[in-house]
């Protein structure tokens, strides 16, 4: 009993912090959502409206597509920092001469605050001044310019996600093939499995805790990606780069529609938990038993 | 050093040992296994799934979302008991 005390004593201030600054707010943002609320119209009163925020929402066709544009961005994002960050931690893996500082340059971006990233990326992509319009013309032909182009905007905010983000990917990915033991790979070596299978039935198995949790962390950031986008693209062109995130901010600040903008938090958070859920589920969940 | 295993932490570790665990996870007809509080949550995640469904292809023809509602509380029921 004394002891069982001593843990809630401990837990204490982490579930006090957590409380106000993870609960509340979450709670106060539900309420919301189910009002009308300017806060900076002539009445800044707020209306009870039911779910009728909830009515608008799913007949929504700019936050429709906007979820289509995000659910894109994150599978290709997602997929490529998973593939290109483990190719990089089995590099990393192996001696090489430069190895301390490649890895010291490769993971430069992960100190960067994304509107700083997105900053960058804006100066070297803006057609008259930018070096990567200009190289891909001088050298191949061709015209790039993501101000009237939606395709190469959104493969642009792809591939800075990819450049920002592998790192972290490539950090989890060593962290968990380090701490791999030996014994299973040289008993499958004996045994004379290829590399193939030692990856698929070994590797793979092991290090997928690890990896369901990477994963975790980049389809939150990536569900909720506002800063980047908006320095780099605006949303645009068109619509064509308008995450949810941007669609919020949209909403929210020019707008000051804030019970429709908690509306559209608090769906995107549900989108967000039931797709880790079902990663969850799918990687990860122990299976039932059925005699 | 020799009563480490006097400290506070190490006696609450053994004391948590031999707690009984608060829910034991059971197999149902869901294909994981799952506790009251997995169940509760499957169960919160399919009601707003039905009714935004409902609010954007049923209600439309005249069906009141109290109807999506007493379904998402009949599976609820079904879910929590013998998912």
């Amino acid at each position: 009993m004394q002891s069982n005390r001593l843990g809630w004593i401990l837990l204490a201030p982490t579930l006090a912090i957590l409380f106000f600054f993870g609960v509340l707010p979450f709670i106060y943002v539900v309420y919301v959502s189910f009002h009308q609320w300017n806060p900076f119209a002539a009445d800044p009163t707020m209306i009870f409206n039911g779910a009728d925020n909830f009515r608008k929402i799913v007949f929504d066709a700019e936050f429709l597509n906007s979820v289509g544009v995000t659910v894109l961005f994150v599978l290709f994002a997602v997929i490529s920092e998973l593939v290109v960050g483990y190719i990089l931690a089995q590099a990393f893996m192996k001696e090489f001469p430069g190895k301390a500082i490649f890895r010291t340059i490769h993971t430069l971006p992960l100190i960067m605050a994304p509107i700083i990233v997105g900053s960058v990326w804006k100066l070297m992509m803006t057609p008259s001044i930018g070096i990567i319009p200009h190289y891909l013309n001088e050298w191949f032909g061709i015209t790039v310019n993501i101000g009237t182009s939606p395709v190469a905007a959104f493969a642009t905010i792809i591939i800075m996600d990819i450049w920002h983000w592998t790192p972290l990917v490539t950090l989890t990915l060593i962290a968990a093939l380090v701490s791999l033991p030996p014994d299973p790979f040289e008993q499958a070596q004996i045994d004379g499995a290829n590399k193939r299978q030692i990856f698929f039935h070994i590797t793979v198995p092991m290090i997928a805790p690890a990896v369901v949790a990477t994963v975790f962390i980049r389809l939150m950031d990536a569900l909720r990606t506002v800063d980047e986008v908006w320095m780099l693209t605006g949303g645009g062109p068109g619509s064509a780069t308008r995450f949810v995130g941007v669609h919020i901010f949209k909403e929210v600040f020019p707008k000051t529609n804030y019970g429709y903008g908690s509306t559209i938090s608090v769906i995107v958070l549900y989108l967000t938990i039931v797709a880790c859920w079902l990663l969850y589920v799918t990687m990860l969940a122990p299976r039932s038993k059925k005699d | 050093m020799s009563n480490h295993d006097n400290t506070p932490l190490s006696s609450a570790h053994h004391e948590e040992e031999d707690t009984p665990a608060v829910s034991s996870p059971k197999a149902g007809f869901l294909p994981i296994e799952t506790n009251w509080f997995d169940r509760l949550f499957i169960s919160v995640v399919i009601w707003v799934a039905l009714s935004l469904l409902w609010f954007r292809f049923i209600e439309p023809m005249g069906l009141s979302i109290w109807i999506s509602n007493a379904i998402a509380l009949a599976l609820a029921v079904l879910i929590i008991s013998k998912g």
